[in-house]
Order: structure tokens, then sequence, then C-alpha cells
């Protein structure tokens, strides 16, 4: 029992990781329809941008906002100057992000890892908590948080909401479609900056991390229905465990297998995702 | 929008939506049909001279890839153009996808995988050759494009689109994990060729015209399958799906049978790649190279004839040739990517075939 409790905790930081990215793509692909392939790479530039500065001397926690900001910054600008013009035909925005995923990639593929900057284990019965990863967990959950209270109780909230359930009418109705668009791929990319920067804590990266990381965040996404919040969280959850349980119990090469045949499994049963979710916007 | 009878693929460009590279899903874009354009110099005479043209097109790239092996072009410029070939195979199976029915699909890599580890096996444990291998590896691959369609293509495009990619990396963790079946990380081996019909294949020659003439095959089929009523039902499923279901086509059968057809397309490269490589790995067949075929496909463009070659060359017979930092070559595919899809959304070849009539206009 204390083993199966210590790998849910174990877990729990990785399914931290699958809620921050999968956040990020389910809102884009909510409002835009665009399947963003070059999430994954915002992720890996959140890493980087942390391990550039922590190895230059930086305290990790402002590396962390600065790789926040920097991230979401990134994602802003492509915003503006590529993603702007695909709006008509979403599927034109996901090739050019495969594009960019590509293009992103451009550091040397060497391994980069920074000192964990939280150190110590607490002991909590028999179950061992890594302080780092208690972290983690406590940051994803403070940007859930954020998350779920401005979507569900500001304004801004509302007129997101209004804006995925119906463009046209929201528009209508006065709200700046358009500005919303962009304020997606600034939050969107700003918590894969996040994920990023937790993520190089934890262990070491290298610049292809993006790949790997975007299937899973594709995955949250799709079992959660895509374009719902809730359902990323829940999701990502519950992938994580998958992933911890099957390291821990099953035969740990075939872990990310697991998650994908649950993945399809899902689907097979709820094709909308867990939590049901949209086709996308008919037009923007 | 073949309202004049256009097969949908050719060099010029068809008549209706505006051009776009995407699925035509948009509203806006199905609100706003310009009139059917009529060519310049009148109907007939329009027809006349494109025609010609087509047929004199066609000629010229025959007898350039045929002719190849007789201008001494070494022994790596042969291996680079018969893998170029080897993936140009698999990018007709992906135009006809995404460009007739347009179901954009990033695993097409893991088509070809299957295709290829069909062969390998087979070859391994019944010593079947690559004749006899050949109709089964294109069966498993639109096997697998059918297991892989059936639960995803049930929901909607973007499903189908996350599903594709992560059946590449799913496919890549079985066979690394297959032990000796598969042959694990290592992969396996596959036996030469040998003679067909008194030809030694195992000459790099003789292989490259096979793979050629199996690449005009594609092509020939990919442009009787689109100027064919099929091919109109699957345009019709691209540019309107409800459209299409009211009027009594049975999309989700459609978009399956599609998606093995293209896998049968990808299949049939996995093997002539296998007996050419002569080795195959999981690497080979895993989320990167799906990307780069995808890539490929949208640079050349989609919805013309000679696109997929086109972006066959550019992404993969170009930068070997030309002696290309791998690392450049990404980041000049990522723009170039970004740039034809928002400047040329027809693809690259088709820009270039406009830039050729608009010089051919400025000297008349």
């Amino acid at each position: 029992m204390e083993i199966f409790v210590q790998q849910l905790v174990n877990s729990l930081s990785m399914a931290a990781i699958f809620v921050l990215i999968g956040i990020g793509i389910t809102l884009i692909f909510g409002l835009t329809g665009i399947i963003n392939f070059a999430h994954g790479e915002f992720l890996m530039l959140g890493g980087v941008f942390t391990w550039l500065l922590v190895s230059n001397g930086v305290n990790f926690f402002l590396a962390l906002i600065a790789a926040i900001v920097l991230v979401g910054l990134v994602g802003l600008l492509l915003e503006r100057a590529v993603f702007r013009f695909t709006l008509e035909r979403p599927m034109n925005g996901f090739i050019i992000s495969l594009g960019l995923s590509v293009f992103i990639r451009l550091w040397n593929s060497y391994q980069k890892s920074i000192p964990s900057p939280v150190e110590g284990v607490w002991q909590i019965g028999g179950v061992r908590i890594i302080a780092m990863r208690a972290v983690v967990v406590a940051l994803t959950a403070a940007a859930v948080a954020l998350t779920f209270f401005t979507i569900s109780r500001s304004r801004y909230g509302l007129a997101l909401r209004a804006s995925v359930a119906d463009l046209e009418t929201a528009r209508l109705m006065g709200i700046p479609v358009r500005r919303y668009v962009t304020g997606v791929f600034l939050y969107g990319s700003a918590l894969a900056g996040l994920g990023g920067a937790l993520m190089i804590a934890l262990f070491p990266i290298t610049p292809f991390v993006g790949q790997d990381v975007v299937v899973g965040g594709f995955a949250v996404a799709l079992i959660g229905g895509l374009g719902n919040v809730a359902g990323a969280v829940v999701a990502g959850t519950v992938l994580g465990f998958a992933d911890g349980l099957a390291a821990g119990y099953g035969q740990p090469e075939w872990t990310e297998a697991y998650s994908f045949a649950l993945m399809i499994l899902i689907l097979l049963v709820r094709p909308q995702g867990l939590l049901g979710g949209t086709e996308g916007p008919a037009s923007v | 929008m073949s309202s004049n009878g256009d097969p949908g693929y050719g060099t010029h460009p068809l008549p209706g939506p505006p051009p776009q590279a995407g699925e035509g899903n948009s509203l806006r874009s199905r609100q706003n049909l310009p009139p059917p354009s009529r060519g310049r110099a009148g109907v007939g005479a329009a027809d006349a001279r494109g025609s010609r043209e087509t047929v004199v097109a066609a000629a010229v790239l025959v007898l350039v890839l045929v002719g190849v092996p007789w201008l001494n072009p070494g022994y790596r410029f042969l291996s680079v153009a018969i893998s170029t070939g080897t993936v140009a195979i698999t990018l007709y199976g992906l135009a006809l996808l995404f460009g007739q029915a347009g179901i954009m699909s990033v695993g097409h890599a893991a088509l070809m995988g299957v295709g290829a580890y069909t062969a390998a096996i087979l070859s391994m444990r019944l010593g079947m050759g690559l004749w006899s291998a050949l109709p089964f590896s294109m069966f498993m691959a639109a096997l697998a494009a059918a297991l892989i369609g059936l639960p995803a293509l049930r929901v909607s495009g973007h499903h189908f689109v996350i599903i594709t990619y992560a059946f590449c990396t799913l496919l890549a963790i079985v066979l690394t994990n297959g032990g000796s079946f598969t042959g694990g990380a290592t992969g396996l081996d596959v036996e030469p060729v040998g003679t067909v019909l008194g030809i030694n294949m195992d000459r790099l020659r003789n292989y490259y015209l096979l793979v050629i003439a199996a690449l005009l095959a594609s092509m020939l089929a990919t442009y009787l399958i689109s100027a064919s009523g099929y091919g109109r039902t699957l345009r019709s499923i691209r540019e309107n799906e409800p459209l299409a279901r009211a009027v009594g086509i049975n999309t989700g059968l459609h978009k399956v049978g599609a998606f093995m057809m293209s896998g049968a397309f990808a299949g049939a490269a996995g093997i002539f790649q296998a007996y050419y490589l002569r080795h195959i790995s999981p690497t080979l067949y895993g989320g990167l190279p799906s990307l780069y075929i995808a890539m490929s496909v949208m640079l050349g463009g989609a919805r013309t004839l000679y696109g997929p070659l086109g972006g066959a060359i550019i992404v993969n017979f170009l930068p070997e040739i030309l002696n290309i930092d791998p690392v450049d070559s990404r980041i000049a595919y990522g723009a170039g990517l970004v740039a034809v899809i928002l400047l040329l959304p027809r693809g690259m070849v088709d820009g270039l075939i406009g830039l050729y009539r608009w010089a051919a206009r400025q000297r008349a």
C-alpha cells in the first residue's frame, strides 16, 4: 500500500507537466481550431531559458518567472507574425506549427540540467516526498487555480467561453475575438514556459524533449475533450498516474504505450473525450 | 467545384474556390465562391494548349527520370535518387488523402514502417522475395490504416492528426520492444532482391529503374483515382462533409477507404525502401520522419500532380546533393514551409509553374 501511495505521489509531478502543456494546447485549439504542434517546443524553450539563466548565476525562481515571460513573448510574437494569417484555415495553422516545431529546435543536442533548486525530502508515514516535486505540484496547482478562476469568474473568461461556444455571435456581441486569440496564444505558451522551467528542475532535458512531451499534451487534450480546460486537468492527472503506475508495476519500456492505449480506448468509448469537447470553430 | 469537368489535378490552376492548402471547411470560403473562370483565350483554345503542355511535361518528366542512369550520375547521386523515389511514392499516397479527401495524416512514416517490417519478417521467416511480399506489405499497411482510421476518423480531422502521430510513437515502441521478431532497436536485415526477369536488381542502376517504375505507376494511379468518380466523391467530402453526407455519400466509409488506399501506397514505398536499405530499424519510422513526409507534401503541393514529387526532391534530394548542413536545411524547411503556406498555398511546384506562365506571357 505504501509503495502504491509512493508511486501516486511520484507520478503527481509528471501529471503536473502534462496538465500545464495540455491546458495550453486545449485552450488554443478551443478558440482557433489550430492543433499547435510547436507547443512542445515552447516547453523546451522554457527549459532552455531557465537553464541559460541558472547556469549564469540567476536564482531559479527568478529564472522561472523570466522563462514564463520570455516564452509568453515567443507565443505572442508567433501569433502576431504567423498564426493570425491562418485563422481562416486552422489546418494551415497546424501545418505551420509543424514547420515551426522543426525550426525552433536550434540548440545543440546536448543534455541540459541544473542543480535541484530546492533540496530536501519529507517523510510522511512511509511515503517520501521530494521537496522539489512538491514545489512543482504546488506551482502547477496555483496556475490551474488561476486559470479556472479567470475562465469561470472574470468577464474575460466569460467572453472567452462565449467565443469558444459561438465565435460569430460572440463577435457580433462586441467581443474582440481576435484579441482573445492573441491572449490565448500568450497565456498558453506562458504555461508551457512554466512547464519547461519546472521540468528542467526535475530532470535533465534535451532539445528534443518537445517532441515527446507534445504527444502527451495531445493525449491529455484529446482524452479530456478538445477545448475543455477542466477535461485537460482531469486527463493530465489520469495520464500522469497511468504513467507512474506503468513505470512502477508494468514493464517500464512500455510506459508510453500504456498512455496511448488508454487514449485510444477512451476515444473508442467516448469520442468527445471524458468531459466533452468542441469540434473547433467553423471559422474565425 | 468541378463544374467544367476538371479532374482536380493538372498543371493549370483549378477553377472554383480561391487557392488554399488546408481543408476547405471554413464557412467564408464556401460563401465567396467566385464564378468559375473560363480560359483567357476562349475555352477550346486554352484547353488544347493546356492538354498539349500537359502531355509534353509528362513526356519530359518520364524521359528525364528514366534517362538519369545513362548520364553517368555516380553512385551517390543514384542512391539519393532511389531513397527520394521511395519517399515520393508515400507522398503520392498522402497527397491522395490530403489533397483529395482533405484529411491530414502525420503517421505515414509509420505506415511505411508497417510495409517495410512486413517485407523483412516475411523474408526472414518464410523466405519470400520482393515481388511475393509486395501485396502483403501493401495489405498490412492498409490494414494498419484501417485500424487507426476506424476510431479516429469517427470524430474529426483534428483527432485524426493527433492519433496518427501517436500511432508513430506507439509503433516505434512496439518495434523496439518486439524482441527477436522485430529485431528490437537494432532492427532487421533484408535479403538482396536478386534477379527479376533475368535482370540483376542488385545493381544500383536497375534498382533505380525499378523504383522509378513504381513511382510512375503511383503517379498514374493518383491521376486516375483523382480523375475518376471516386476522386470526385473524395473532393466532395473535402469541400463540405455535411453536404456530402446529405446527398447520400457514406463519408465515414470513404474516409477510412481513402486512408487505407493511402496506406497501401505507403506500404509499397516501405518495401522498396527496405529492399534498398537492406537494413531497417525503428528510428526510420518514428515521429520525425512522419513530420518530414507531411512537410514535403505541403511544400510541393498536395493538389497538383507534380507537387509531391517536387516536395520529395526539395526535402530529400537537393540537400544531400548540394551538401547542405542538416541543421541549415532543417531551418530552411521550417521557414520555407511557413512561407509556402502563407504565400504559395498551392505549393512550390504550382508556384514555379505560375512563374513559368508569367514569364511566357511577358515574352509573348
